[in-house]
């Protein structure tokens, strides 16, 4: 008897541990986020230091990748610690990391610059992250906001046209996929617990006859 | 019930549920080639020739796209080989395709999400020989056009740029595979010590 309730506990600790980890995908994705984020830093770096043209520039640029790599280093730790930041912080944090990107992409000369790659990255990790809608949302703001900024700096030519199409079909692409894998994972997950949950019925159901 | 995995078993399933985001990322590139080629053929015999070189890749994607909704999904060697001639047809595509080549070329960008769906199937160690070959490839290709882009600064920065994004594809992707594998082992785990208990 005692040992079936060692089970049962055991059990109930499980489903409730699982739960919350199925429930916090957010949670799951968010070492990819922040890993992403460490790529944008690294390589806005390298760009600066690269392309130096004054001091004062390279003081800015320089600082507000130090911004950015501090407030990355205060996400890490909180992962590190086991303590995932809430919902609303990581999303308001990966728009951020657009919005920082496409502004690089406007200074570098919009449709003619070649900095639209660091969206590939950004995209990917909120892709595997976030719910289907919110991902949704954001790849259409990112193609909505490129395809404008590229219009509107020259690429309306009927070559300029197609490379762009090509840029955001690429860019829905990788959403899409991550997304997807994600639910796909998600789905196996969900099995296993239902599997898990199959188990512990038949625990309480082995208790039950071995009460009677 | 069986709930604890081999690895081999493991990788087994990976493939088999993971194949589909593989398939749907050829998917776009095909659209994607099919839109440009349908709008930048200036001549019957520059279409027809077009055409002719994406249809195999469209009847191959169809054949395991239908496979797996039978649920009789691609084997491991087929997927690796049509991943390998995705990496070729995408580098002779840089290479040849309209004037712009090399570094030039804008459609590098259809190495991005085919190394990312890589990643999400296959093990690390697979994905980094993928995304290695991917980046040699490319990067052989934008010097063998120009030369002088290892001199110039502006040129090679973006390679550079472009490398790092491309890799940052397979090994962020690989991480997240890392930490779904990592999740499904541990409730394997429990779910096997129940059953052990269980069977006492």
């Amino acid at each position: 008897m005692s040992q079936i309730s060692q089970i049962l506990s055991e059990a109930v600790q499980i489903h409730s541990r699982q739960s919350q980890k199925i429930s916090g995908s957010v949670a799951l994705g968010q070492i990819v986020i922040v890993t992403a984020r460490w790529i944008l830093v690294l390589a806005g770096l390298l760009l600066a230091l690269w392309n130096s043209v004054s001091v004062s520039e390279l003081r800015i640029q320089i600082l507000f990748v130090l911004l950015l790599a501090i407030s990355n280093f205060y996400l890490q730790a909180q992962l590190l610690m086991r303590r995932p930041l809430a919902n609303p912080v990581v999303y308001a944090a990966s728009l951020a990391d657009l919005v920082v990107i496409t502004i690089l992409i406007h200074s570098g000369g919009g449709f003619h610059s070649g900095l639209y790659v660091f969206y590939f990255p950004a995209i990917l990790a909120f892709s595997v992250a976030f719910p289907s809608d919110l991902t949704l949302f954001f790849v259409i703001s990112t193609v909505a906001i490129y395809a404008t900024l590229s219009l509107m700096t020259g690429g309306y030519g009927a070559g300029g046209l197609q490379v762009i199409l090509t840029r955001l079909l690429m860019i829905t692409a990788v959403a899409f996929c991550g997304n997807f894998y994600q639910r796909i994972e998600n789905r196996r997950l969900q099995a296993m617990i239902k599997a898990q949950k199959d188990l512990m019925t038949q625990i309480r159901q082995r208790r039950v006859a071995s009460s009677v | 019930m069986h709930t604890l995995r081999t690895p081999a078993q493991e990788a087994v399933e990976d493939i088999f549920f993971g194949q589909v985001v593989l398939v749907w990322a050829r998917w776009f590139i095909i659209i994607a080639g099919t839109i440009l080629i349908l709008w930048t053929s200036n001549s019957v015999h520059e279409l027809t020739k077009a055409i002719l070189l994406i249809l195999p890749l469209i009847g191959v994607n169809f054949f395991v796209h239908g496979r797996y909704l039978m649920e009789k999904p691609a084997n491991k060697v087929l997927l690796i080989s049509l991943s390998l001639v995705d990496l070729v047809l995408v580098t002779i595509i840089v290479l040849t395709w309209t004037e712009q080549t090399g570094l030039q070329s804008n459609f590098f960008i259809f190495y991005y999400p085919m190394v990312m769906a890589f990643a999400f199937v296959f093990r690390p160690s697979m994905t980094v020989g993928y995304t290695a070959v991917a980046l040699i490839s490319y990067v052989v290709i934008c010097i063998v056009v120009e030369p002088s882009l290892l001199v110039n600064s502006v040129a090679l920065e973006n390679l550079i740029i472009r490398s790092i994004t491309l890799a940052s594809m397979g090994g962020l992707a690989t991480t997240y595979w890392r930490i779904q594998r990592k999740q499904r082992r541990e409730i394997m785990s429990q779910v096997g010590n129940l059953e052990m208990q269980l069977g006492q």
